[in-house]
């Protein structure tokens, strides 16, 4: 019952926002559904933890302890991002920056295309997290690609446009390698009786019965999978698309897509990783997930230390952090996959409200770059700086707070197994990445002040920053135990625990 | 009626349809015309729904018939004829120039093809009845060929038939290794393929008029 | 053992008569052909016998430059030709010199002429014949390749290069034309066809003009009786191309042996056969326009690829 409800509501949502004629209206459809979306989210959680996993329709819809954490970080981000939306596009539509030349209906037009989009990206992603069939995991993920393209070219820049192509075809071709591998795991998994059902792809089905996989197909299958939702994660050498499209999108979008989306496509990676492990053992898996990881790990520090633009750093932010959870995956184990969940959890609120700190920034100062911030950020928006340094403390890694505990546990998985190299290479690069990030983004929080004036009040904006910050803040030291206990759930799905 | 329910006259039909899908997409990569392209991926589209239903007449399984039926809509009908208005509308019937030239493009799938031939060898184990073994050579074959005819076109829209193509290829794989996915699966993904068509399509109309070219080497301004 | 050589014989020069009478016959029908299907009334079907006759009465012109070569080629082409001919199985699928060469012998004998050919292009000096010789020469470097694997493919599928065989093998076997091997080879074949006879769209038969030129142009200086060898050559190298993709992929009809009342009936086959070829180019040649010089050899890839694709479908499918 709750699922259908996580499933309807955003759709319905959408369709309002579709037929409304009024701003304000379009706003409440969205916040609304959201709001109640949260909920049931929360609903969920609890009933997942309370009687393990959910299951619909004859299997079809299946939710367990993994399923409802990447649903409960989706809600939220969704949640806060609806809210941050309504002040940022006011904003933009009283500035201009919605282009010059359009008339106030084609603004409106713009904006109902936005309000109608997001629903339906949040409807994809849930629809995926708690599609039990493998194939039709496969087409939400498609569909999520689908709602965000428009997202994309929202202020249809020429760069937006070249933005949204590359993020369409090379999220269209590696989502076609994710198809032919769930094609190849049907086929591994044809031996198995009731094959020919439609429960023939399910996951749990073929979890339970995974050693009796093919194994020759199983490891074509997961190579082909790591490409391609490896592919819509921002794994290198397939990252090519996130820093264009992380900061050619409205920043709303830009912080649903790097968080919530993330945590999709690691999801969609975590469900194959279970099959294959338990079909061929986690060393084939593990030393794949590793190489990407680290690849990742260490693609991103170049263009870390020599960047320019702020939001494309963010973007080479999340490259970076897909592969360290990556890397968590491939670690496996039971440290190995707590590191994961708790870094997912962590890495969503940290993430997202870093790219509404940096939409702030953006829309005050009208610039993407480093060099064109005159004034320090602490002096024209005394909150956003603060929240700005804190969260990018918070996302390199400085302890106390909360991703240098699971970045921690991540290290101590790495050696615990032996993988020294892992180990040595992940402090490496993340002190590369510290380095990095803390000195540009440093730099243009405390610079010397100038005389831009101070931004005026944003209510709905800095509300929502102040909200994440907040969560971010007290997460660090005391994570309540409902989330902590569904987080380990979520690791021992992973672990086969 | 009898010939008609012989497995090996069936499995001569699928392999010479299969084949006759080889063949257009090496001319798809031959070809210069962007409307004979769409009308080769049409065609080929429609040996693939003939190739289902084939499968799916020797193999009495109703559902694949539905698969044949839908595949013939959205691939054959929908999508050409939402590639031709397009092209219409942007008014290019320029030539393409591939990256490598045509006809070492042409040799180059050939090899490919050879490497989709050995890929497909190692999923069959002798003994074992299948019905489409060839055809799911022709598929890995129509995969990589579409693969490497996207990167090396240069105008949107044929990269986009391309992307198409390379789904040919997979529905393919999916009729003769398992014979089909699952209904609602197979359901979802040409419902995908079909709204992915459309907004490709959208987005090369404004590609064409923000760049008044559909060459997409011009889009290099973001870099970094 | 003498019947058995007189019986050759017998079929040699029967082959031969039905070589030299049919070629210009053909080149005959698809002309007419061709313009019937541009609304023109175009040559009557009995034009090249006309024009043979008359080129064979008018004087010869030699040009000063020319050397030996000039003068012996039209010879060698014409005999090499017509030797291939009779190697191959026309009415019957025993070919009556089909003991002294199989499917390469036919190959080397035409590339033996096209040799020549190109030689004596070159031999005058001229601008134009030195033109024509290059382009042919390009052509054929990428069609022989493509002839040899997709004939090859029918011979391994026939189990010998004998071109006897390869036609013995193909009667009686009605289902194996929809292997994908033959498919790719005949489609290869047919290509080169297209290529080696020099029609639309690889090069324009009816022009003079320099800019789409290759055959005329390497044969421009011949006159009088050597023009008329040489083009006779041509129409007889087109009828044995023909009859070889014909015979090797729809064997209907072909006789076992050349005697009795089944001779009649092949070369109705024959004929047959041969007026639904000509109308399939004649199609081709009016659809298509003739492609510039630097796109043949894309073409002429594709019919290489599918040649090869052929040869290694025999293997795979």
């Amino acid at each position: 019952m709750l699922l259908i409800a996580l499933l309807l509501i955003p759709v319905a949502a959408s369709v309002a926002s579709f037929f409304v004629r009024r701003r304000e209206a379009m706003e409440v459809a969205n916040v609304a559904g959201f709001g109640i979306v949260f909920l049931a989210s929360v609903a969920l959680a609890a009933q997942v933890l309370a009687r393990g996993a959910v299951s619909l329709c004859n299997g079809f819809f299946y939710a367990d302890a993994l399923s409802a954490l990447v649903i409960l970080l989706t809600a939220s981000v969704a949640l806060v991002c609806s809210t941050y939306s309504i002040g940022y596009l006011r904003d933009d539509q009283q500035s201009g920056a919605l282009g010059d030349d359009l008339t106030s209906v084609e603004q409106l037009a713009l904006l109902r295309m936005y309000y109608s989009l997001t629903p339906l990206l949040v409807f994809s992603m849930l629809f995926m997290a708690m599609a039990n069939n493998l194939g039709v995991m496969w087409a939400a993920m498609e569909a999520t690609t689908l709602a965000s393209i428009f997202l994309v070219t929202f202020y249809g820049k020429v760069t937006s446009i070249e933005a949204a192509w590359k993020y369409a075809i090379i999220g269209g071709v590696g989502l076609s390698m994710a198809l032919f591998g769930t094609i190849v795991t049907y086929y591994a998994g044809h031996s198995l009786p009731g094959s020919d059902a439609l429960s023939g792809l399910n996951w749990s089905v073929l979890a339970q019965h995974a050693a009796q996989l093919d194994k020759t197909s199983m490891r074509l299958a997961f190579v082909l999978i790591l490409l391609g939702y490896g592919t819509k994660a921002g794994l290198a050498p397939m990252h090519t698309w996130k820093p264009d499209a992380y900061s050619e999108a409205p920043v709303p979008s830009a912080a649903i897509l790097s968080s919530a989306l993330l945590n999709c496509a690691l999801y969609c990676l975590i469900r194959f990783y279970i099959l294959t492990s338990r079909c061929l053992g986690p060393e084939y898996p593990g030393r794949l997930l590793l190489l990407f990881g680290l690849l990742s790990m260490g693609i991103s520090v170049p263009f870390i230390l020599v960047q320019q633009n702020y939001r494309r750093l963010l973007a080479y932010h999340t490259i970076d952090h897909a592969g360290i959870m990556t890397t968590a995956l491939g670690l496996g184990g039971v440290l190995g996959s707590l590191g994961l969940m708790l870094h997912m959890a962590f890495h969503t609120i940290a993430k997202s409200l870093l790219f509404l700190c940096a939409g702030n920034v953006s829309q005050h100062f009208r610039t993407d770059l480093f060099s064109r911030i005159k004034g320090s950020v602490i002096g024209a928006m005394p909150l956003t700086g603060v929240v700005f340094l804190m969260a990018m403390l918070a996302i390199i890694g400085m302890p106390p707070f909360s991703l240098f505990q699971s970045e921690f546990l991540i290290v101590r998985a790495a050696f615990d197994g032996g993988h020294v190299l892992t180990g040595v290479l992940f402090v490496l690069f993340g002190t590369g990445v510290f380095a990095g990030a803390l000195l540009h983004v440093g730099g243009m929080i405390l610079g010397p002040k100038s005389d831009a004036p101070p931004a005026g009040p944003r209510p709905w904006r800095d509300g929502s920053l102040l909200a994440l910050a907040v969560a971010l803040v007290v997460i660090g030291f005391w994570i309540p135990a409902p989330l902590f206990e569904l987080i380990r759930g979520a690791a021992r799905v992973v672990s086969g625990q | 009626m009898t010939p008609f329910l012989d497995m090996q006259i069936g499995d001569r039909i699928i392999t010479l349809m299969a084949a006759l899908v080889l063949v257009l997409q090496i001319a798809m990569v031959s070809q210069r015309w962007i409307v004979v392209h769409i009308r080769i991926f049409a065609a080929q589209s429609f040996f693939l729904a003939m190739i289902a239903a084939t499968i799916a007449w020797f193999n009495h399984a109703p559902h694949i018939y539905i698969a044949a039926a839908l595949t013939l809509v959205v691939k054959v009908i929908l999508v050409p004829i939402l590639f031709e208005r397009l092209v219409e509308r942007m008014e290019i019937h320029e030539e393409i120039e591939p990256i490598v030239n045509v006809p070492l493009s042409v040799l180059i799938s050939g090899a490919l093809t050879l490497v989709g031939y050995v890929v497909a060898e190692s999923f069959y184990k002798p003994g074992e009845p299948g019905l489409g073994h060839n055809a799911l050579a022709v598929a890995i074959s129509l995969f990589l060929i579409g693969f490497f005819t996207m990167i090396n076109r240069r105008k949107a829209l044929t990269q986009v038939l391309a992307l198409l193509s390379l789904e040919n290829g997979l529905f393919l794989a999916a009729i003769s290794l398992t014979y089909g996915m699952p209904l609602i699966v197979e359901l979802g993904i040409l419902f995908d393929v079909l709204v992915a068509a459309m907004v490709l399509g959208i987005l090369v109309y404004r590609i064409r008029e923000t760049f008044e070219s559909m060459d997409v080497s011009r889009l290099r301004r973001l870099r970094g | 053992m003498t019947g058995q050589i007189i019986g050759r014989l017998i079929e040699s020069i029967a082959q031969l008569c039905l070589l030299l009478a049919i070629a210009p016959l053909v080149t005959g029908v698809i002309r007419a052909l061709k313009a019937r299907m541009q609304t023109r009334r175009g040559p009557g079907i009995l034009q090249p016998y006309r024009d043979l006759y008359k080129l064979f009465r008018k004087g010869m012109v030699i040009p000063e430059t020319a050397s030996w070569i000039f003068v012996a080629t039209p010879w060698i082409v014409f005999f090499s030709t017509v030797l291939a001919g009779l190697m191959i199985p026309m009415v019957a699928a025993e070919a009556p010199l089909g003991l002294f060469g199989g499917v390469l012998a036919v190959i080397y004998l035409l590339g033996l002429g096209r040799f020549f050919l190109a030689l004596s292009g070159l031999d005058t000096g001229s601008s134009f014949g030195g033109l024509g010789s290059s382009r042919e020469m390009t052509i054929s470097a990428l069609a022989e390749p493509a002839m040899m694997l997709a004939i090859f493919t029918v011979a391994i599928g026939a189990g010998s290069t004998s071109l006897t065989q390869i036609a013995g093998a193909a009667i009686g076997q009605n289902w194996r034309f929809l292997a994908p091997a033959q498919m790719f080879a005949f489609a290869a074949l047919a290509l080169v066809l297209i290529a080696e006879t020099g029609r639309i769209p690889v090069d324009n038969p009816d022009t003079h003009l320099e800019l789409t030129m290759i055959h005329e142009a390497m044969i421009l200086e011949y006159s009088g009786p050597y023009l008329a060898l040489v083009e006779w050559a041509a129409s007889i190298k087109q009828l044995v191309l023909m009859t070889l993709l014909i015979n090797c992929f729809w064997p209907i009809g072909l006789q076992p042996t050349w005697f009795g009342f089944g001779a009649l009936q092949g070369i109705a086959w024959l004929l047959a056969k041969l007026l639904f070829l000509s109308c399939a180019i004649v199609l081709i040649e009016t659809v298509n326009a003739k492609t510039r010089l630097f796109r043949v050899p894309e073409l002429l890839a594709v019919a290489f690829t599918l040649g090869s694709l052929a040869l290694i479908s025999t293997f795979l499918f």
